[in-house]
């Protein structure tokens, strides 16, 4: 009896020292971890240009190519996309300056309010994915874990909304363990639904900011149904301050 | 003129096989105008209440606000205020429906359909299981919980049956993502252009997807007594609405196309703080379908013509024939001192009672026709059903067209019996009796 209760002892305390070191770890600070996945794509005072390829491809259609041309001012929190192909959209474009974002359509010759919520031309891709994010202020980390993605170490980051100004409810994040990159994102529905997956296998080095180059993106609810979003020619060279007005958009549709 | 009059009718009788085939000729000319312009006269009343029913109102009225991040969000949260105005302005609606609409991707076996997704109190909307038409499936589902009734057209599409689970991607209120588990309760007959757009649910659920609360709801709908109130109804309560709430202008001066789209664009460029409503009208929704009706006019008018270009042609020969039968009672008559314009005002007489004859019998005919038509249930599961009352055809004659069609009907007989009256009046008396016809 006595011998049972001693290694029941034993048992328990070796339990408690096994645990020791998961408890003792420190939980990371994840609102700087989130403050500085926002930080790595903002360029500060520097401008920042790309050309966007997305390609979408859904089942039984032939994949869909759009592709845009962004010039992004994040100190002033403007952008401007142009739309180069298809060429029946060509010219369209969204302008944001502030907190208002406008859709431009040569056509109508109108700019009508959007959000960043938009869909770039119907596709998975959104406004959001090409500019940079705001999760620290966005969101909140309710739960974690440690994992592995490929051979990278992560962390697996539950997020949820602090309000409603957001597209997605709840995220979950895959950061690097070594460095704040992100290589997997989900977004979840209200509903607690899976919408999409986001998967970025490539970062490029554009003026010292980790900026991905490649974005897949995995629709949750329409089998079979991805987007890719490839990156070319980034450069931080300066914009002039022409560019992120309505009079530019105008002018390059023409 | 009491013995031109029977003299002319005495002539039209001692031949009655052609008077009865030429007056039978306008009889139908007139039938056919007098139909169409019955046709035309309730169609826009039927789409109208048609529509009103499948709207679920004649006036409408929507909470707008506007978020700069959200962009512009229709809820009417509280409706109290807007309860209030309504009252002061005396309307009294048939009754009120709250309704909640969301636009939703349908997603079933990898396929996708874009549908507008109304959700409805069913404890209210009674009219409207009469109205949707269920090739299968009931509306108990819809009534509570999760289901879904969805259009012949989309069913199709997706390969959907009743009981098939589907997910619908929309938006909440504040344009969060969000994703509805439904599951088909019924599949409806789709009429055309109305219902293969629309799905319909419960309107806790939608609420409960679009993130809003139980007693919230997007649309407050008026289903008055009669057509004819809508506007003067719409004016008064827009008066009282305006004086105690923020409201968009119902008429912009910039509306140089459809109202409707006018009204909506103020909430695109304006800016407000807090809810501003807007108003608008069945009558508005189917301004387009007035054009249908000024077209139908335009149709009987020329459809009318037409006939009778055709029926004046018989006249004008039939009167020449007339006029050499009856020559030598011409020459009788001017010979016994009857003036030339006596003798034009018998045959334009009996030209005038033969279009009255003819008039008297198309409408006679007219109205049988629409009697028998009106009779048969045409149903709701046609593709014309919005074109019907209850599934049968109605019809309301326009007095004023109708005055219109009798009026060129006259104008045109008289005018061909003219050249051969005139021609037997100039006839010399001598030459007419010696006429050996």
């Amino acid at each position: 009896m006595f011998f049972h209760r001693t290694a029941r002892r034993a048992s328990v305390v070796l339990g408690l020292l096994f645990l020791v070191p998961v408890l003792g770890a420190d939980t990371p600070d994840f609102d700087t971890m989130l403050r500085e996945v926002d930080q790595l794509g903002q360029f500060g005072d520097r401008d920042f240009s790309g050309v966007y390829t997305i390609v979408s491809q859904v089942p039984g259609q032939d994949d869909s190519v759009t592709q845009a041309r962004l010039f992004r001012r994040d100190r002033s929190d403007q952008f401007v996309l142009i739309i180069l192909q298809p060429q029946i959209q060509r010219g369209q474009g969204y302008l944001q300056t502030g907190d208002t974002v406008y859709f431009y359509d040569p056509e109508s010759r109108r700019f009508e309010r959007t959000t960043l919520r938009d869909s770039i031309q119907g596709t998975d891709a959104q406004n959001r994915d090409l500019v940079r994010g705001n999760l620290s202020q966005d969101y909140r980390v309710t739960d974690w874990e440690l994992g592995r993605l490929g051979s990278f170490d992560t962390y697996i980051l539950d997020l949820e909304a602090t309000g409603t100004g957001v597209d997605y409810d709840r995220i979950r994040l895959w950061v690097r363990t070594d460095r704040p990159v992100v290589l997997r994102e989900e977004n979840y529905s209200v509903s607690g639904r899976l919408l999409r997956t986001l998967l970025f296998p490539r970062y490029a080095n554009v003026g010292g900011q980790a900026v991905p180059t490649q974005i897949l993106i995995v629709d949750g609810i329409n089998d079979g149904e991805r987007t890719q979003i490839t990156l070319r020619d980034p450069s931080v060279a300066p914009i002039p301050d022409g560019v992120f007005t309505r009079d530019y958009l105008e002018r390059v549709s023409r | 003129m009491g013995t031109l009059l029977r003299t002319a009718l005495r002539n039209l009788s001692r031949q009655k096989r052609r008077t009865v085939l030429l007056s039978g000729a306008i009889a139908f000319g007139v039938m056919v105008v007098t139909v169409i312009n019955g046709f035309a006269g309730s169609f826009l009343e039927n789409v109208t209440e048609n529509f009103g029913q499948l709207l679920a109102g004649h006036i409408f009225i929507e909470g707008v606000e506007r978020d700069e991040d959200r962009g512009e969000i229709q809820i009417i949260r509280d409706d109290e205020a807007l309860l209030a105005a309504i009252e002061r302005s005396g309307v009294n609606a048939r009754f009120l429906t709250r309704r909640s609409d969301v636009r939703g991707t349908l997603v079933f076996g990898g396929r996708t359909a874009s549908q507008q997704i109304v959700g409805a109190d069913w404890s209210v909307e009674s009219a409207l299981t009469e109205r949707i038409v269920l090739e299968e499936g009931s509306f108990d589902g819809v009534r509570n919980g999760n289901g879904l009734i969805v259009g012949r057209p989309t069913a199709n599409l997706l390969r959907l049956e009743v009981g098939d689970p589907v997910l619908v991607r929309l938006r909440t209120i504040n344009g969060q993502q969000n994703v509805g588990e439904f599951r088909i309760s019924g599949i409806s007959f789709d009429p055309g252009f109305v219902a293969g757009l629309t799905a319909y649910a419960d309107r806790s659920y939608i609420n409960e997807l679009l993130q809003i609360d139980a007693q919230e709801y997007r649309q407050l709908g008026l289903l008055l007594s009669t057509l004819t109130e809508i506007d003067e109804s719409a004016d008064r309560i827009f008066e009282e609405m305006a004086a105690t709430l923020d409201v968009f202008e119902r008429s912009p001066e910039d509306a140089d196309t459809n109202p409707i789209s006018a009204l909506f664009d103020q909430a695109r460029t304006e800016e407000w703080e807090g809810v501003r409503y807007r108003l608008y009208t069945l009558n508005e929704i189917v301004s387009d379908a007035q054009q249908i009706v000024v077209v139908l006019n335009q149709v009987s008018v020329v459809v009318l013509v037409v006939l009778l270009g055709i029926t004046m042609i018989g006249i004008t020969n039939t009167f020449r024939m007339v006029m050499f039968e009856r020559i030598r009672e011409i020459g009788t008559m001017r010979a016994l001192g009857m003036q030339k314009a006596q003798v034009l005002a018998l045959f334009l007489a009996e030209a005038l009672m033969l279009a009255v004859l003819g008039v008297l019998a198309g409408l006679l005919a007219a109205a049988a026709l629409m009697a028998v038509l009106s009779q048969f249930y045409i149903g709701l599961d046609t593709p014309i059903f919005v074109l019907l009352k209850d599934g049968y055809f109605t019809f309301r004659v326009r007095p004023g067209q109708s005055l219109l069609h009798m009026t060129l009907v006259v104008l045109f007989t008289v005018s061909a019996a003219w050249f051969p009256a005139r021609r037997a009046s100039e006839l010399p008396p001598v030459e007419a009796l010696r006429s050996t016809n």
